[in-house]
């Protein structure tokens, strides 16, 4: 089964800061990266955004949605050959488009 | 050699060549869209990662044609601008002496991937005359940046090589270097994407690792050195075993060993390796 993490971005506020999904996670799935990129200035910590990337390669151990301060994490699994009849059908509608 | 020295090295390995360190200071940019924050895709952060989303889909699908059709023009694209070749210790401490001026700088991979604090984190170093402009793009240089005399540079590029980090030289607009990096698996995105996607965006090095089984005692000293894979201790003979294919010739097994049973050997020498970039 392939691993579906949704984080809410509402309750996510500060993930470069807190990070501690990712740095929990055993399969190092997480990204955190901005969303904005200034001239002259870092961006702020709460441009950042955490995505579950490497997500085909979560083990489902459960721990980033335990360490959640802020109940954020959302886990849910489908079975692979599901998600891969989807971007194969992805893939097709693309290659039509050719 | 491979095909950048072919196009880049004059006769020579093209990341000893000392003009691919120099470039005219770059154009003062108009004022654009940056000044006011430009978008940016957070899920691309990291060494060569924005093609990962579709290699995963990819992947998943199953479907190989789409999987190498994705590689093969995000690699026509990296290598026109920027990718990553792995280097030598005795390489990059030459590399020092060619490339001004240095300057520490926080790791971008280590950072998204593995949330690594700006003052733990100064594992990458700039070069060359694109750091006199650091100032104005800070969030590449988060936590800011430290200028370093060569003598200096050279003493942590061998702290860095002790540690077990891989040493990688790095381009910013084909052939020019900008960027030595200090990496592994998996904190690394460039390392992480050809590990385990086959993603050459970091190319192999010049070098291959040879164990000499009659010298080596099985002290597994070097057990733990790789950061690809490729070694691991044959455990019904007690020595050590390098995977020669997948060896990306770094040289940080060499180092550890006591015994001096490991041996970099020049990959052309070896026509089975020599086109495995
Ligand atoms: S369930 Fe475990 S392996 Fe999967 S993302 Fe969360 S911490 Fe990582
Ligand atoms: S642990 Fe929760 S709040 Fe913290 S970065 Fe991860 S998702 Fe956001
Ligand atoms: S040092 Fe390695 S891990 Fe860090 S930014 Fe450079 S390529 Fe990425
Ligand atoms: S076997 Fe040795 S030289 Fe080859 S990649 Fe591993 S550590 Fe580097
Ligand atoms: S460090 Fe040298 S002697 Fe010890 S196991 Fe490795 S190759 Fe053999």
């Amino acid at each position: 089964m392939i691993a579906q993490i949704n984080i809410d971005y509402a309750l996510c506020r500060d993930p470069l800061n807190c990070r501690k999904c990712l740095s929990v996670c055993p399969s190092v799935v997480f990204v955190c990266g901005p969303t904005k990129v200034w001239k002259g200035q870092e961006s702020d910590s709460r441009e950042y955004k955490i995505f579950g990337r490497y997500y085909d390669k979560c083990s489902g151990c459960g721990d980033c949605v335990k360490v959640c301060p802020a109940n954020a994490v959302q886990l849910n699994f489908v079975p692979r050959e599901q998600l891969a009849r989807k971007f194969r059908e992805e893939r097709a509608a693309q290659l039509k488009e050719r | 050699m491979c095909w950048v020295c072919e196009k880049y090295g004059k006769g020579g390995k093209w990341y000893l060549n000392p003009e691919n360190f120099a470039r005219r200071l770059y154009k003062i940019r108009k004022e654009g869209k940056e000044a006011a924050g430009a978008d940016a895709d957070p899920q691309a952060a990291g060494m060569g990662a924005g093609v990962v989303a579709e290699l995963v889909k990819a992947r998943i699908s199953g479907d190989r044609e789409w999987e190498n059709e994705i590689k093969r023009e995000a690699l026509e694209q990296a290598y026109q601008t920027h990718f990553g070749q792995v280097v030598t210790l005795d390489e990059y401490l030459q590399i020092l002496d060619t490339a001004y001026p240095l300057a520490k700088m926080t790791c971008g991979c280590r950072r998204v991937q593995r949330g690594m604090p700006d003052e733990e984190n100064f594992t990458c170093m700039g070069i060359g005359p694109g750091m006199y402009k650091w100032e104005r793009w800070p969030e590449t240089y988060r936590g800011g940046v430290e200028f370093v005399t060569p003598a200096e540079a050279k003493e942590w590029a061998m702290m860095n090589h002790k540690e077990g980090r891989v040493q990688t030289v790095d381009v910013f607009g084909t052939p020019y270097i900008g960027g030595l990096c200090q990496c592994e698996y998996p904190g690394c995105v460039a390392v992480r994407n050809r590990i385990d996607y086959d993603f050459k965006f970091l190319l192999k090095g010049h070098f291959v690792a040879k164990v000499d089984r009659e010298k080596c005692t099985g002290c597994k000293s070097c057990l733990g050195r790789c950061q690809f894979k490729a070694l691991n201790l044959e455990v019904y003979t007690s020595k050590a075993y390098i995977d020669l294919d997948q060896c990306f010739g770094c040289g940080l097994c060499v180092t550890a060993c006591p015994s001096g049973a490991i041996q970099l050997l020049d990959r052309q020498s070896m026509p089975g390796l020599a086109e495995n970039w």
